[in-house]
Formats: structure tokens, sequence, C-alpha cells
């Protein structure tokens, strides 16, 4: 009987928790719904539209907020950024799990640091740094800026990948007669893709969240998702039904994207490349 | 085939705010072509760094390896035509067996037909046909092994380098493959280089073995001169199943080296009395001489150390355990006054129990000595 009362109050407090955390996303798709005169009303009426969505999509709407163009330097700049992270961090990961080299630990350390210290207390000079080199709302910029957020993420994560790998995998390689190059290439690499994947989909998704950035280093022509759903509520009254349904969309690309890795990030935890 | 030399050869490792660690401390080996030689040693010998500075693997601090008798400390790895057996045997988990074995020569841009000729010759020799088509993670660690192996030989390589290649291996696979091992080799004739913490694996491979010690080769030999004649207490305490007694001694006249108030054992060598020597008896060297006179103590038999077996004086021990393994059996004794407990390997048809009083001899010319405080052998 106890047992029993026990297993209904956890029963309950699942429910109560999944209330809170489902929530809002509900009250978020509701409000995404709603044309814009039942926004305030302190009554239950819904009649679903979805005049939000075709105001957010539509490119040069008469709200004067071109979200789509926002949704698309989003893109550039996230893909941007995580390609830019891989082909700087995978070389740089598979050098600090390989080799020990003077002040390998600090540079490690060093790049850890910028996960750690709030992006606010940079932004002030990196706002005159950019004014001054001409990167303020650029792609370049964003892109440059972003590295902050996904190269010490996909460094740090993709070098355990490569500690993990036993050394002798290459060895036999050089052996083999392939170059250092090679075998990075041809041995290395393949192995780590699941890990690659996994670090990917992490770094794309801090990316695209990332809000103080763009924010502040970006006006109209580089501006992102983030930012851009928040300009519906400027004005003289704020349009939260569309500032709901840009957030919504702007959910989609991370969602889709996790979907399609999914089975690797599966495969990158069960993966062993050699029997010790 | 090609002959290998390597002459004082060192490797020291520099490690920020400590003494630099000397892993290799000038190591001198001449292999003739086609030898197999068993680099033989405790973890943290060197062995493993001489063999992946023969390799390539490893930038060499001082010295000079020679292969065919020219330099190739200058030379990368991958093209020193060197192939490597790896300990935990290095198979690329995506490819195929024969992909594995062809991807060496696919990197030397072999037309393809030639790879898959010699793929399927090597898998042949090695015994591997069936298995061309399996991923590594499918294979048993024998299968494993002889893949590593072939993948190793597919290249012709002018020395092969075999880093522990049966220690992952289980009883079993262990003695089928170490029989494959010797045939292939003596088959294919490559200058070879074993490299193990396994005597056994060694003593039964290798025509020579280099035992090596704190970066430095303390006997080179062959087995038999390993075994008959270790340089140092260090060769003879690694060399040897079950370990060789060691007994401390102080020598008396005449041939005679007391170990304790009431025992002594007599040796070949004639050394000056009141020197301290360490008495080395291997368990297989040492005879029962049946329980009869139980209770008697002390030094017993002929008075002058006779260099027969027949005539080797024999003491009383007393039996502390007795383990009868079929074939042959392990007693341990205790001497009166002596610390050290003496091993015995016994006949099959011995029937010991604890608390028996028994005879033991030790024939002298079987009766190593070594210095007490070098531990260099005395002969």
């Amino acid at each position: 009987m106890k047992r029993r009362l026990l297993a209904i109050a956890a029963d309950g407090a699942l429910i109560l928790y999944f209330v809170f955390a489902l929530f809002p996303i509900a009250w978020m798709i509701i409000l995404s719904l709603k044309p814009p005169n039942e926004l305030f009303s302190t009554y239950f009426s819904f009649a679903p539209t979805l005049d939000s969505y075709r105001t957010v999509l539509g490119a040069g709407s008469d709200e004067g907020v071109p979200f789509p163009r926002f949704f698309v330097n989003s893109l550039v700049v996230s893909l941007g950024a995580v390609g830019l992270s891989l082909v700087i961090g995978l070389p740089a990961a598979y050098a600090a799990a390989r080799w020990r080299f003077r002040g390998s630990e600090n540079l490690m350390f060093t790049l850890l640091s910028f996960r750690f210290a709030p992006e606010l207390t940079v932004i002030i000079p990196l706002f005159v740094l950019y004014q001054k080199l001409g990167l303020f709302d650029t792609y370049v910029g964003m892109i440059w800026v972003l590295q902050l957020v996904t190269l010490p993420l996909i460094v740090w994560i993709m070098r355990s990948y490569f500690s993990d790998l036993s050394p002798e995998l290459e060895q036999a390689a050089l052996l083999d007669g392939y170059t250092r190059k090679q075998a990075f290439f041809k041995v290395a690499l393949p192995l780590v893709k699941p890990g690659i994947a996994a670090v990917s989909l992490l770094a794309f998704i801090f990316a695209w969240n990332n809000f103080v950035f763009p924010l502040i280093l970006t006006s109209s022509e580089a501006q992102t998702v983030t930012v851009g759903a928040l300009s519906f509520l400027g004005g003289d009254r704020p349009k939260y039904n569309l500032t709901a349904a840009a957030a919504l969309v702007s959910v989609i690309p991370p969602l889709l994207l996790a979907l399609t890795i999914q089975r690797y990030l599966v495969r990158g935890l069960s993966f062993g490349a050699v029997k010790s | 085939m090609t002959e290998l030399a390597l002459r004082a050869l060192r490797k020291t490792y520099a490690v920020r705010g400590r003494p630099p660690v000397e892993a290799v401390r000038g190591i001198d080996l001449e292999l003739r072509s086609g030898e197999l030689l068993g680099l033989l040693g405790p973890s943290g010998c060197g062995k493993s760094t001489a063999l992946r500075m023969i390799a390539g693997l490893e930038d060499v601090t001082g010295g000079d390896i020679l292969v065919g008798g020219a330099s190739v400390v200058a030379v990368p790895a991958r093209q020193r035509n060197i192939g490597v057996a790896f300990e935990n045997y290095a198979l690329y988990p995506p490819l195929t067996v024969a992909d594995n074995l062809g991807f060496g020569l696919a990197a030397r841009g072999r037309p393809r037909e030639e790879v898959a000729s010699r793929v399927r010759d090597m898998a042949e020799r090695i015994g591997l046909t069936g298995l061309l088509d399996a991923r590594p993670g499918g294979l048993s660690s024998g299968q494993k092994q002889r893949v590593a192996l072939a993948r190793a030989l597919i290249r012709e390589p002018d020395v092969l380098l075999l880093d522990e290649p049966l220690s992952h291996l289980d009883a079993a696979q262990r003695d089928t493959t170490r029989r494959e091992l010797k045939r292939i080799q003596q088959d294919l004739g490559h200058t070879t280089i074993l490299v193990t913490h396994d005597q056994e694996e060694a003593l039964s491979l290798a025509d020579r073995i280099a035992v090596m010690k704190d970066g430095v080769i303390q006997q080179l030999g062959t087995p038999y001169e390993i075994y008959d004649s270790p340089a140092n207490l260090f060769v003879a305490d690694f060399v040897g199943e079950p370990a060789i007694n060691l007994l401390p001694g102080a020598v008396e006249e005449r041939g005679w080296v007391r170990l304790s108030d009431t025992v002594r054992l007599a040796v070949q060598v004639r050394l000056a009395a009141g020197r301290e020597v360490v008495l080395g008896i291997r368990p297989e060297d040492l005879r029962l001489a049946g329980g009869e006179g139980a209770g008697a103590s002390g030094v017993v038999g002929a008075g002058e150390a006779a260099a027969g077996l027949e005539a080797a004086p024999a003491v009383a021990a007393r039996v502390s355990a007795h383990e009868p393994l079929l074939e042959a059996g392990i007693a341990t004794l205790a001497l009166e006054g002596v610390a050290e407990p003496l091993v015995v390997q016994t006949g099959p048809e011995v029937r010991l129990g604890r608390g028996d009083t028994v005879r033991v001899s030790a024939d002298p010319r079987l009766t190593h000595v070594f210095d007490a405080e070098t531990g260099e052998a005395l002969r």
C-alpha cells in the first residue's frame, strides 16, 4: 500500500515537472497561432491562424523585419563557424592529444577559458575593434567571433576522442609508407567520425543560439534569428505572436540536424577502435 | 636478406624540471641475416623503446642503426621498410582483413591487381584465406595476431619487429601461434627482433637472446647460454621457471660456501675465504635423496667437493609445501638456519607432506656463484 502511494506520488511529481518543462513551449505554440487582437485577452479563446507564420516568413513584410534573411544569416554564420572550427580544431585537437609540447597544457587551458569567461566581459572592446576593422555587421566578423564559442568545444572534445585512439594505428600507417599527414587523414580522422558528428552538432547549436555577439556586433546585414526574433517586440505594440512564430521557426534547423545525426551520436558512445 | 646492427644506441627522454630519463643506454647488437633475436626484459627496461627506434617511430638520441650496412637513423619510418607487428595488433577497424593487408601496398602506389594477388598470396601463407572479408572486430586474438603479422610481412620488409606477439593470446592459441610464428619466420627468412617480457616466448623462438634491464643489455647469447651460464644475478633470476633459488652465503676454504651455521654447499669455483657470495641453483638442478636419516642435520656427505652428481653432498631439509603437478612437482623446502626457501623440482612419483624431512643435493657444476655486491657471475 505504502509502495503504491509512493509510486503515485512519484508519477505525480513527474507529471508536474513535465508540465513545468513543456508549458513554455506549449504557450509559445499557442501564442504563435493566435491572431494579434487576442494576444492580451484575459478570457480563453482560441481561433488558430497561421497568419503569424506568413508574416514572419514573408520576406520584406509590412513589419519591416526581414526574418527570412536573418534565418539565412544564422545558417551561414553558424555553419561557417562550425566549419572553420573543424578545419582549425581537428588538427589542433590531434596535436594536443598526441604530443606534449612546451606550453601545450597552457594553450589548451587558454582555449577553455574562452568558454568560462562571460561574453559580456569582452564585448565592448570587441565592438570597438570590429568598428575599426570593418568587421562590424559582416559574415566574416560573426564567424570569427563565434570561434570563441565553437573552437574550444571542438578542440576539447575531439582531443579526448583522438586520445582514445591507439597511437599504434597511425604508427602502423607510417610504417606502411604513409606520411604523418596521410596517417591523420586516412587513419585517425575516419575513426573519429562519430565524434566529429556529435561535436559539430553541439557546436552548431551553441553558435545558432548565441545571442550576445549578434546583438552587439551586427545591425542588419549579418543579424541572426536570436536577435531578429526580438525585433518584433519593438514599435508601439509588442507583437508576441510574431516573436513566438519566429522562435519556433528558428528551432527547426538544430532539430533537423540532431535527428539526422542521431545514429552517429549513438555510435559515438559505443565505439571502440582497439581492444586493449 | 638483410643484417641489422645497433651501435651504441641511446635514447634519453628530457622531462622538464626533472633529470632526464635514460631509457636506452648504449646497446650494441649484430643480427645475422635471417636471425631471430629475442630482446627480453621486464617492462620499462627499454626494449620497446629500442624497437621503436629501429622502426623509426622514435628519434634516436645517440648511436646508429644499420640495416644492410647502411645507417637508417635519418630515414623517416615510412621509407625504412621495416615491418612491425604491434602488441595490440593496431588493425584498422573499418577495413576488412584484405584491405588491412593491402593498405601499405596501396600507399606505395601498387596497381590494384598486384595488391590483390599479393594479399591472396600472403593470406594463404599465414592461413587467413577464409578471413579476408572479415573485419578485425570479429576476429579472435590469435587471428588478429596473424593478420598483424601478415600486414607486417606483405611489404617484404628488410627487418621484421615483433612486439610481444603472444602476450594477448590464451594458452591454447599461444602454443599454436608460437609454432606458426617460428615456421613463418624460418620459411620467409626475415631478420627479426622479438621484443618480449615472457622468457618462454624468447627461449622457444629466438636464435639468440639479449636480456635487457635499465636500458642496458645484461647478457647476449643463445637460449642455452643464457640459461646455463647467466652472466649476473638479474639474468639468473629473470630467466627460468620456476625461478632460480638465490641463497646468500660466505666462501669457506676448499670450495665450500656456508649458508648457515649448519648448512654448507660445495661449489666448483675457487674463491678467497670470507668472500660474500650468492649461490644460484635452479629448482630442476636439485636432487632429492630421499627421506632416510630423518632428523639428521648439518652437512652430510663427502668432505671434499667432488665433481660428480653422485658424490654431491646432500643436506637435510624440511618440507614446507609440495605442489604435485602431474608431470613434475614443486617442493618448497626450508634449510636449517637459512631464511630463503629452497624450491626443488621433483619427479612425478615423489609424494611429500608438510613437515617431512628430506635430503637434498646440489651438483656443484650446476651451482652458479655470484658476487654478493656486484651481482656478477664468478667463474
